[in-house]
């Protein structure tokens, strides 16, 4: 979700009520429980979520990292809709109005506890898109001798895709998802087309043969609330629709791969030379003078 | 029973399923996202579409198998006159506007669809991410057809309820 | 295997073929129920048996085109949301199996339309 900048430097309702669900897992039971939080400006949701741990209710089970939006641990469901509690403002999800929060765990996860939802099966989907280079020639890849030729604007192709932080927020919101729980996700498509992008790739027939399957990107109906929830700007939605169309190209004939070639290796350094006795570092240092008379700088007693 | 497996039983599912993806646009209450909105009416139009397709083919073949089992001791073209008759009707009218509707909401969102997931236009290209960090997807051309398709089928309909009801 | 994988999007395409042929059949057939193109005032007048039996034999074959390659994209569409609601095996087969019998079924009740037209 994009940041909402207005509503972020509001000043946030005084006292706020986060009613929360909570889940127990040994006697699975699932239950909403309210919570009462003072709050002050520029406080964030993981703040709020914190102070209840803190001050109020010690079993609050939360799962945060950095704090700032790059970790992507503290995702939930916050008025349904999929955020990083991080990176969200009270004011932006509470009005003098309204001063109700609730917040659940996310969508489509199984729920460890409370607000801690289990990820395993959206790594395993992230690993089975094999996220990593493919090249031809392994002993090369293995045992570089020179860099793979990339420039500029094949990067950008790439980078947007790569600021992914695998908070799992398109995970969640997908409809697809929802119905389908072998359906590989967002997440994993959007890295197949990274990687297919990728002008220094080489695996793309093995990528196609893996999300032209049953549960692969054909699943995908545009509903491009995976873009719409995504924190980073990634766009699964247009990385899906692209990966398509590619994948139509192949299966038709007509996908030609961008590849690069290896450059050659950067000539290597010699021994170092040292500076000719009558070198100076800077003109009209004298370093003799130096050595005679060193230079003290009498620091101010406290 | 294994640990992994004891792990397992003490999750909660946690997912929404078929129907309420399917039939509820703001399932997720994402901003600025009237693609879903554009998705869920996909679906049910279809719906709509493929139950009155069935009834229309047999409908249509009225004047053929009206001659093995005659409707009212009509067959041939009488049944099928007799068949048109029933479906001037005001309720069978309703029904025909809301599948002429449909099918021109399926129809305009599916040439959207046939041009961004089969011939990947309109969707936004790579960018550099910057703040506010909003997926260039969104704004891309596509979201102007969907606007576009919206208005152009509402007034369609309009025109279709003229024909029907006029 | 690989049949599998290829599936997939063999499917898919079809699906888009299929759509791409409608948005033409289905125009030419919503454009045959506009009264004014057919110097007629009102759309009941464009359903009396006359009109209807003339257009069967002016087009008969393109209107039957529409039937199979509309009940193809819908039926297949139909197919895909069922895929989504349940997985298994045994009821992807059972899926598949029902897609073919109602297309075949419903495909010949619309050719027999056309070959078995009786005169006005």
């Amino acid at each position: 979700m994009a940041l909402d900048i207005e509503a972020a430097t509001k000043l946030p309702p005084k006292v706020i009520t986060v009613r929360v669900r909570r889940y127990n897992p040994e006697t699975k039971k699932i239950w909403w429980q309210e919570y009462k939080v003072e709050t002050h400006k520029g406080m964030t949701m993981l703040d709020v979520l914190l102070d209840i741990k803190e001050n109020t209710d010690h079993t609050l089970a939360v799962r945060y990292s950095c704090r700032m939006g790059l970790c992507g641990s503290c995702g939930v469901n916050i008025n349904g809709t999929p955020m990083l509690a991080c990176q969200t403002q009270v004011s932006q999800v509470t009005s003098n109005a309204r001063p109700v929060v609730t917040v659940e765990p996310l969508p489509n996860f199984p729920v460890v506890k409370d607000l801690m939802t289990e990820f395993s099966d959206f790594f395993n989907k992230h690993r089975s898109v094999k996220p990593y280079l493919i090249r031809k020639d392994t002993e090369e890849q293995e045992n570089p001798k020179g860099h793979l030729k990339m420039n500029p604007e094949e990067f950008i192709d790439i980078l947007q895709f790569s600021n992914c932080i695998f908070c799992g927020l398109c995970y969640s919101s997908c409809p697809v998802v929802a119905a389908d729980p072998e359906y590989l996700g967002p997440q994993a498509l959007m890295y197949t087309f990274r990687f297919i992008n990728d002008v220094r790739d080489e695996g793309h027939k093995e990528r196609f043969a893996i999300v032209d399957s049953e549960h692969g990107c054909h699943r995908c109906h545009f509903a491009a609330t995976c873009s719409a929830v995504c924190p980073k700007a990634v766009d699964p939605a247009g990385a899906i629709q692209g990966l398509r169309s590619k994948l139509f190209k192949y299966r038709l004939g007509f996908f030609k791969k961008k590849s690069s070639e290896v450059l050659s290796a950067p000539p290597e350094k010699g021994e170092r030379v040292p500076l000719p006795p009558e070198a100076t570092t800077l003109p009209g240092v004298d370093l003799k003078q130096f050595e005679k008379e060193p230079v003290v700088i009498k620091l101010p007693k406290e | 029973m294994s640990d992994d497996e004891k792990f397992r039983s003490l999750e909660m599912e946690n997912r929404q399923g078929f129907w309420k993806a399917s039939l509820n646009p703001w399932l997720i209450r994402a901003k600025n996202n009237p693609e879903r909105v554009a998705f869920v009416l996909h679906r049910v139009t279809g719906f709509i579409i493929i139950a009155f397709l069935l009834a229309h083919i047999l409908e249509t073949d009225s004047p053929v198998w009206s001659q093995y089992a005659p409707i009212n001791g009509l067959s041939g073209w009488a049944a099928w006159t007799y068949i048109m008759g029933i479906e001037s009707a005001w309720w069978a009218r309703l029904g025909e506007w809301i599948v002429a509707g449909a099918v021109l909401f399926h129809a305009l969102n599916g040439f959207r669809l046939l041009l961004t997931e089969f011939f990947g236009l309109g969707i936004g290209k790579p960018v550099e991410p910057k703040p506010p960090y909003e997926a260039p997807t969104l704004n891309a051309p596509q979201r102007t057809w969907l606007y576009i398709e919206f208005v152009v089928a509402l007034v369609l309909w309009a025109f279709s309820a003229f024909l029907i009801f006029g | 295997m690989i049949e599998m994988e290829n599936k997939a999007s063999n499917i898919q395409i079809w699906q888009y073929i299929t759509a791409i042929l409608l948005i033409f059949l289905l125009g030419y057939h919503l454009l045959q129920r506009v009264p004014w193109l057919f110097n007629v005032s009102t759309f009941d007048q464009t359903l009396t048996s006359a009109f209807v039996y003339n257009q069967y034999k002016e087009a008969g074959w393109a209107l039957l085109l529409l039937a199979w390659v509309a009940l193809f994209h819908g039926l297949n569409g139909v197919r895909g949301m069922l895929f989504e609601l349940h997985q298994g095996k045994t009821y992807n087969t059972i899926i598949n199996v029902l897609f073919w019998l109602v297309f075949i079924v419903f495909a010949a009740i619309a050719a027999l339309t056309i070959v078995k037209l009786p005169a006005y």
